[in-house]
């Protein structure tokens, strides 16, 4: 799993965020939108590298090759596109570089122009609104993907209510994002299928309540479960998706929830385990 | 830290390549002192004009009207070089790292071809800054160049890289052959700015005349300059970027070439 | 008196290869053995100092037959290029020695210490305009210690080809015999023979037979072999010198071969024959023809040549062909300067690189090598590159090694790209110089083909130029790079390797017959066309400061 941090600024938060949000749309699933993406945080003007409000959006893909293509079939669709953003790399420091800029200032047309300022170069894309201006290599490095919570609740209410403060205070981690809709998923996946052949994945029966009792069905779920949902996150390190997890544990205890746990999925989707009660220490 | 301390100015100009922080990084006080200076074609040493203290250092600073000692931090890579005075022709030229401050003037072809580090001189400068040698096909390429004062003559001539920011007046010429990179003109300039300018862009913080192949384009804001602007407002240099202070005229040109390079001209808003 | 004992002497004129045998000089000349013949005693008694040569090759000083060194297109050049003079040689002054700058063009000083530094002891300056005659002589006099002779470019001045093309073949000669007086020099040059005239339409001489701009009937054909013609009746020592038309163009081959047909029964020295060897119609198919000029050569016994031999790396062209220029220029798309004299030539200067990577450089190298290999008879073929065209005189070691080596020679060639070792034959040449050869292409030859008697052996009576060289290279792995020692005119100028100065050399001049009353036809149409005044126009005399009239057969008392 890579993932590159692409900033976005824009003449106002606003345009900023319509920027990020459309950017970061359909990359719930590397599996089926062949990326996940979400916002990482709205940054005010000083944190920004010219001085403009703007948002930080992550990105994940399998591979540094799949991750350039979707930087810059994305940005190339909804930034360079969106009124007055400009788009920065926000991995400076990483060794590994895909080219963006150096791609999309195609567009211009051989109008484009460069500046390259203190090892960093930016494209200037002559636009009809003025000029779009986009960093020519985007840092890469490595990062995990899929760190989940599953909320087990007494109903479809309360396992939302917990999902959705546990999403928010999740949010406010720097280093993540949740690339589902909201940051919830309601139809959590098992790998594969057991009953059709060829299928990458399928529900993950083991947490759906209507089916407890189906011949075959090696139900998880405790008796007083009706209700569950996900939470998916990407991180750019350990650090980052055991810190979210922390938070988002915490603020998913809430009344009618019944237990929290995580997916194991037998270990066979990446190396990477949260131990849940490791983050309690 | 290495000081040298001009015991009187030469009577003609002393060619010192060795006062580099390359030269004395690794150098006793004794060797120091004995390093060959030209003065005119006769060859001499350091302490038949300096008083030296230090010694193993690749932090210099020279005391004193140096304007007749050229060629201080020729090629240098590393350390700092202070002079607390003046300096002379070509200082820093093919530098490619460390840095270089000079509390008053300098003379023609500071930073001339250099391809890294910074220079900061406090006064006004010659001409030909950052420029290519006679001849040779490229000036500058990387690096920074910080005048408070004025300039001379074809300041960033067939430069390719790195900024040039002058506070001062500017006379002819600047930008000529430009190649890329970008001259900030302060106060503007005299004639025949940008002349034959491939690529590059040339700020300028006053109206100045323009030759006839450079076209309006357009008034804007552009978004590179805010990162510039940041840069500069780091070194104490400041670039006016912000649409509710105005706005830059973007001129093309230099179109008799034809080039792709611009001169942006700054219009203060209500002005 | 002076004794060089011991070393390994070369003196191909005199027959002597390698034997080891001590050499007498005295009052600037080789003079018999101090222990023969009367007075033996006395000389003997004078001999104050020895120079122990053993272990060493003794060589007669070389002498380069075509380069150019001084004068207004080659100060033009040095203008050109004032990069290049950054990165060159620095000569500081000393003592003994004068501030200069080596690289592509060196200046004056420079030049007679990295002749002499090689051991090369007499330089001919191969193109002077009359217009710019005192400028060649003033830097000529400031090239210290190698002696000098200057050839007259003639083959494009307007005054004879008018005279030529009316056929008046008579008067043309006492023309231009007039311009050698008038110019103070030594034989006559043609560059591109109506090339350069036709050059001031913008056009170029290209069919051997067929007239160019400007002129209705004359060829290029019948101003070569008029002027041949006019060599001969004059009886200057050296021959016409010839810088063949369509230089540098694939498939001037034809051209060449053609030339040495038109010079039949005529002697003539071709000049850089390297840059007139090419096959193919295009850069694309370009190939060496060296096999067939050197064919034709070895048949026309009446021909010497120069190779003009191109080395990898950075040079200067400096030539009169102008035409020639504008599209060398045109294919570097670099920097270009070009000079028109008047009625009487042009100048054009490219800076230029040869690139072992292009495949027509590849040929360029491998022609030159070729042409020295194939030609039979050494005493007809000289080591030159046509500096700084094809290359730097101080590179002509690289030159000798590249000749008398033929694995070192083969490896070079392997090196090439592959496409290009499919054009040359070099590949295949197993010849390798001997040393007595090597001192025939670089001293003795081109000091026979100049008609310098005196020069280019170390018999009794020859001036004592003597190069003395380790019998094994000792730095940069080059034969001639670093000679031990050199003696110009019997005072050493170069010792363990240190150029210390010396006396300025000599000028060859010659004084050919002509009607005095020639004048009264040149200065008319001097005036109407010329911009300076006529009287201004010739070099006085005073101006040289060594000249050394070498007499004619039918020189006036």
């Amino acid at each position: 799993m890579r993932a590159s941090r692409v900033i976005i600024t824009a003449a106002s938060e606003a345009w900023a965020r319509t920027a990020a949000t459309s950017m970061t749309g359909f990359a719930t699933s590397v599996i089926g939108c062949k990326v996940e993406a979400g916002i990482e945080a709205v940054l005010a003007a000083a944190e920004t590298p010219d001085g403009r409000p703007g948002a930080s959006v992550l990105v994940f893909a399998f591979k540094a090759e799949g991750l350039a293509t979707r930087l810059v079939e994305r940005v190339g669709q909804t930034v360079l596109t969106c009124p007055t953003t400009a788009c920065f790399d926000g991995l400076p420091d990483a060794a590994d570089r895909v080219q963006v800029g150096s791609v999309l200032r195609h567009f211009g047309d051989k109008l484009q122009s460069s500046k390259f300022l203190d090892g960093r170069r930016y494209w200037r894309v002559p636009v009809m609104e003025g000029e779009f201006l986009v960093e020519e290599a985007f840092g890469t490095q490595p990062a995990i993907g899929g760190g989940n919570l599953l909320i087990l609740a007494k109903d479809q209410a309360a396992a939302l209510a917990a999902a959705e403060a546990s999403v928010d205070a999740m949010r406010q981690v720097r280093g993540v994002i949740l690339p589902f809709p909201s940051g919830i998923v309601r139809a959590g996946s098992k790998v594969g299928a057991k009953r059709y052949k060829n299928m990458t994945a399928s529900t993950n029966e083991a947490y759906c309540p209507t089916v407890r009792r189906r011949l075959g069905v090696a139900s998880e779920l405790p008796e007083a479960v009706n209700s569950v949902l996900e939470i998916v996150v990407d991180g750019v390190d350990r650090q980052a998706i055991e810190d979210a997890m922390r938070v988002g544990l915490d603020a998913a205890c809430r009344p009618g929830v019944v237990q929290i746990s995580a997916g194991n999925y037998g270990g066979k989707l990446g190396k990477h385990l949260f131990k849940l009660h490791d983050l309690l220490n | 830290m290495i000081t040298l301390t001009l015991k009187e100015p030469p009577s003609v100009p002393l060619e010192a390549e060795v006062l580099s922080p390359d030269v004395t990084a690794e150098l006793s006080n004794d060797a120091i002192r004995a390093l060959p200076v030209y003065l005119g074609k006769r060859q001499r040493r350091v302490d038949d004009f300096f008083d030296v203290d230090g010694a193993s250092s690749d932090q210099i600073t020279i005391h004193g009207d140096a304007s007749r000692v050229k060629w201080i931090g020729r090629a240098m890579t590393r350390g700092r070089i202070r002079v607390d005075g003046n300096a002379g022709m070509h200082l820093g030229a093919y530098m490619s790292g460390g840095a270089i401050d000079v509390s008053g003037n300098a003379s023609d072809w500071v930073g001339a071809e250099m391809s890294g580090g910074a220079i900061r001189i406090g006064g006004n400068a010659g001409g030909q800054i950052g420029a290519a040698y006679r001849g040779s096909n490229t000036g500058m390429r990387d690096g920074t160049i910080l005048v408070g004062g004025g300039a001379g003559l074809e300041v960033g001539m067939r430069m390719k890289r790195g900024i040039i920011a002058i506070g001062g007046p500017v006379r002819d010429f600047a930008g000529l052959q430009m190649k890329g990179g970008t001259i900030v003109l302060g106060s503007g300039a005299e004639l025949r700015t940008g002349a034959w300018m491939m690529r590059g862009t040339i700020i300028s913080l006053r109206q100045l005349p323009l030759m006839p192949t450079f076209l309006y384009a357009a008034t804007y804001v552009p978004g590179f300059l805010r990162i510039y602007s940041a840069y500069l407002e780091r070194l104490g240099f400041t670039l006016p970027c912000s649409e509710q202070q105005g706005a830059y005229q973007r001129y093309t040109g230099d179109t008799s070439v034809p080039g792709k390079g611009e001169i942006l001209i700054w219009a203060p808003r209500g002005a | 008196m002076l004794r060089i004992t011991g070393g390994k002497v070369y003196d191909p004129a005199n027959g002597i290869d390698g034997v080891i045998k001590d050499i007498y000089i005295d009052g600037g000349r080789i003079v018999a053995p101090a222990d023969e013949g009367p007075g033996a005693e006395a000389r003997g008694a004078k001999a104050a100092r020895a120079i122990d040569a053993r272990g060493m090759l003794v060589f007669p000083g070389g002498v380069d037959v075509h380069t150019h060194v001084a004068g207004g297109a080659l100060n033009f050049a040095r203008g050109l290029v004032p990069e290049n003079q950054r990165a060159a040689r620095k000569f500081l002054h000393t003592k003994d020695r004068r501030a200069g700058l080596g690289g592509m063009t060196p200046t004056t000083f420079a030049t007679g210490y990295l002749y002499a530094g090689m051991g090369w002891t007499t330089v001919n300056e191969a193109a002077v305009p009359v217009l710019t005659a005192k400028h060649t002589h003033e830097e000529l006099h400031d090239t210290p210690i190698v002696d000098k002779s200057a050839l007259l470019l003639m083959a494009n001045n307007e005054m004879v080809l008018d005279l030529l093309e009316a056929g008046e073949v008579e008067r043309a000669r006492h023309v231009v015999a007039w311009h050698i007086w008038a110019a103070k020099v030594y034989g006559v040059k043609a560059v591109n023979p109506g090339g350069v005239a036709a050059w001031k339409w913008g056009k170029n001489a290209n069919a051997l037979h067929e007239t160019f701009e400007g002129y209705s009937t004359l060829t290029p054909a019948k101003i070569i072999a008029d002027l041949a013609h006019i060599v001969d009746q004059l009886q200057l020592p050296h021959p016409l010198h010839l810088h063949c038309n369509n230089l540098g163009v694939p498939g001037n081959v034809a051209t060449t071969v053609e030339t040495m047909k038109v010079l039949e029964g005529r002697r003539a020295h071709l000049a850089h024959l390297q840059f007139h060897a090419y096959g193919g119609d295009g850069w694309s198919n370009m190939r060496s023809e060296a096999a067939a000029v050197a064919d034709a050569f070895n048949r026309h016994t009446n021909l010497t040549c120069d190779a003009g031999a191109v080395l990898f790396g950075d040079a200067v062209t400096i030539t009169a062909d102008g035409p020639w220029q504008h599209l060398l220029y045109q294919l570097t798309g670099r920097k270009w300067g070009n000079l028109d004299v008047e009625n009487e030539t042009g100048c054009g200067i490219v800076p230029y690189v040869y690139k072992d990577r292009s495949l027509v450089n590849a040929v360029q190298w491998a022609v030159g090598l070729e042409l020295m290999l194939l030609i039979t008879d050494p005493w007809r073929v000289f080591l030159t590159t046509d500096h700084p065209n094809g290359g730097c005189f101080w590179r002509y070691p690289e030159i000798v090694q590249l000749l008398m080596d033929v694995e070192f020679r083969k490896e070079q060639v392997r090196r090439l790209p592959e496409a290009a070792q499919q054009r040359i034959v070099l590949g295949d040449l197993d010849r390798q110089y001997s040393l007595f050869e090597i001192a025939i292409i670089t001293s003795a030859g081109p000091a026979r083909a100049l008609g310098m008697s005196n020069k280019g052996h170390l018999g009794v009576g020859a001036d004592a130029d003597v190069a003395i060289y380790p019998e094994q290279p000792d730095k940069d792995g080059f034969l001639f790079s670093y000679p031990r020692y050199v003696l110009k005119g019997g005072e050493i100028v170069v010792e363990e390797g240190d150029v210390i100065g010396g006396s300025e050399g000599r000028e060859f001049i010659v004084r050919p017959e002509y009607d005095a009353a020639i004048e009264a036809y040149i200065r008319p149409l001097f005036q109407q066309a010329y911009t300076i005044s006529f009287d201004n126009y010739p070099v006085e005399l005073e101006r040289l400061r060594h000249p050394e009239q070498v007499n004619l057969p039918s020189t006036p008392a």
